[in-house]
């Protein structure tokens, strides 16, 4: 069973995974921005599709950034999905640990 | 005594079923405490055939004093206003309730369809199905904007679906014990009592809206369900977290976003595919924001909201 210091472990070694991946310019689909629930839901649907594991593949269908988007500073801080404390992205179909400066384009408000 | 006749149009029998099974006071109460006599319903009465047709001409007659009609359901014009697919004691339904609105005290629409149309009136509406006094947010329905009863009240709208059992028998009592004076109907003839406040007066998740910390799946017992789940608890007028279910729970309790169901537009987006249990967003920023509150008010309080949210606030803090 793991413990909640091997649980902090795994979460710092995967944010620290995912934000060299964003660092050495991966190229993620920021675009287009769904409009609409029904927009929203066709991306869900594509990350429903991948291998529970495909952490890349979440990263680029969702359009990674690490760092704000538009001119309104989008980011994960203010998003609905964000959990402050654990740092950690609650939609179920990403489940990541991401940076409040963070950004995908399934953010909500 | 009162005399209370209750017939059913284009409907499922929910709010019968709600009727049934009330507590606060309980469908016998009202006959053997509050002198209520049931002169007829779809699942009470005794008279078929014949004998019910003449029980029916005679409140029409007035040989029958009919104090209280309730209806439950569409009325039902189909086909081409003739109302012959809801036929009833011989002749189209609506030519009864024509008939009985006119002579009755008091007139109450039970559940969604008999006050706005609710699921039947939905486009593309085959059954040409109305609402007693409204059609969704219309005002006119079936008997019309200027219809009042005997008594000068126009239709009691108790909406719903079904609507809860205890806003049923309650205002039948206040009707049947002369205390009618006493309810005061907000702009869709909605008893104020149980329509001012909303259904997310008394959720337990108020917190997890306050700190703006989502559920993104039914049953979860952490975060609010309007962010990600559709709930329309901070804009649909009910006491639905005031006066429980089965004295129980309610749906936002369970983990199950309001569907707004005392609103006339209920069911809203007309069920389009993708609408049900979804917040509609445009841009990220949900289409029906709390009553009274303006978008830039909304994206600001989240900001400050999320960056006050204690570590609480994310875990599931309901142990037993
Ligand atoms: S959905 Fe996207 S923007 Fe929102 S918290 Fe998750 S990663 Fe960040
Ligand atoms: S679950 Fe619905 S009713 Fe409850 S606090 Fe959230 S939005 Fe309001
Ligand atoms: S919680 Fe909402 S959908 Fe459910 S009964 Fe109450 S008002 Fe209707």
């Amino acid at each position: 069973m793991a413990t909640g210091g091997a649980k902090r472990e795994d979460h710092a070694r995967l944010l620290q995974e995912i934000a060299q991946m964003l660092e050495d310019g991966l190229e993620t689909q920021t675009e287009p921005f769904p409009e609409t629930a029904q927009e929203f839901a066709r991306i869900l649907d594509e990350l429903r599709a991948l291998d529970p594991d495909d952490v890349k593949g979440r990263l680029v269908i969702a359009g990674f950034l690490n760092h704000p988007y538009g001119p309104d500073g989008q980011r994960c801080q203010e998003c609905i999905y964000y959990l402050v404390h654990r740092r950690w992205c609650d939609l179920p179909e990403l489940s990541l640990p991401v940076e409040p400066e963070w950004w995908c384009r399934l953010w909500k408000i | 005594m009162a005399n209370l006749l209750w017939l059913q149009g284009g409907a499922c029998s929910g709010n019968t079923m709600s009727f049934l099974n009330a507590e606060e006071p309980s469908a016998v109460d009202l006959v053997t405490d509050f002198g209520i006599n049931v002169l007829w319903h779809p699942s009470l009465g005794m008279e078929l055939g014949d004998n019910l047709q003449k029980l029916l001409r005679a409140c029409v007659s007035g040989e029958i004093a009919l104090d209280i009609f309730a209806f439950e359901g569409t009325v039902v014009n189909a086909p081409n206003g003739t109302g012959d697919w809801n036929r009833f004691a011989g002749r189209p339904m609506k030519e009864w309730v024509r008939e009985l609105a006119n002579v009755a005290q008091f007139v109450v629409a039970l559940g969604d369809c008999a006050t706005w149309g609710g699921i039947p009136a939905t486009a593309p509406n085959p059954t040409e199905s109305q609402g007693l006094q409204f059609l969704k947010r219309e005002r006119g329905g079936f008997l019309g904007p200027d219809f009042t009863a005997k008594s000068g009240l126009p239709v009691i709208n108790i909406p719903g679906c079904p609507a809860h059992p205890d806003w049923i028998t309650q205002i039948l009592v206040a009707v049947a014990t002369g205390n009618a004076g006493e309810i005061t109907l907000d702009e869709f003839q909605r008893p104020k009592t149980f329509f001012t406040s909303f259904t997310q007066t008394g959720c337990t998740r108020n917190m997890h809206f306050a700190y703006k910390v989502s559920a993104t799946e039914f049953g979860q017992r952490k975060g609010c369900l309007f962010y990600d789940l559709g709930c329309r608890g901070p804009m649909t007028h009910s006491p639905c977290n005031r006066i429980l279910w089965n004295r129980q729970s309610s749906k936002t309790r369970a983990g199950m976003p309001c569907l707004g169901c005392t609103e006339p537009e209920f069911p809203f987006f007309d069920l389009e595919p993708g609408t049900v249990f979804k917040t509609q967003t445009v841009m990220g920023v949900p289409k029906d924001l709390p009553a009274g509150v303006d978008q830039a008010g909304y994206i600001k309080l989240t900001g400050a909201a999320k960056a006050a949210a204690p570590a609480w606030a994310e875990e599931d803090i309901f142990v037993v």
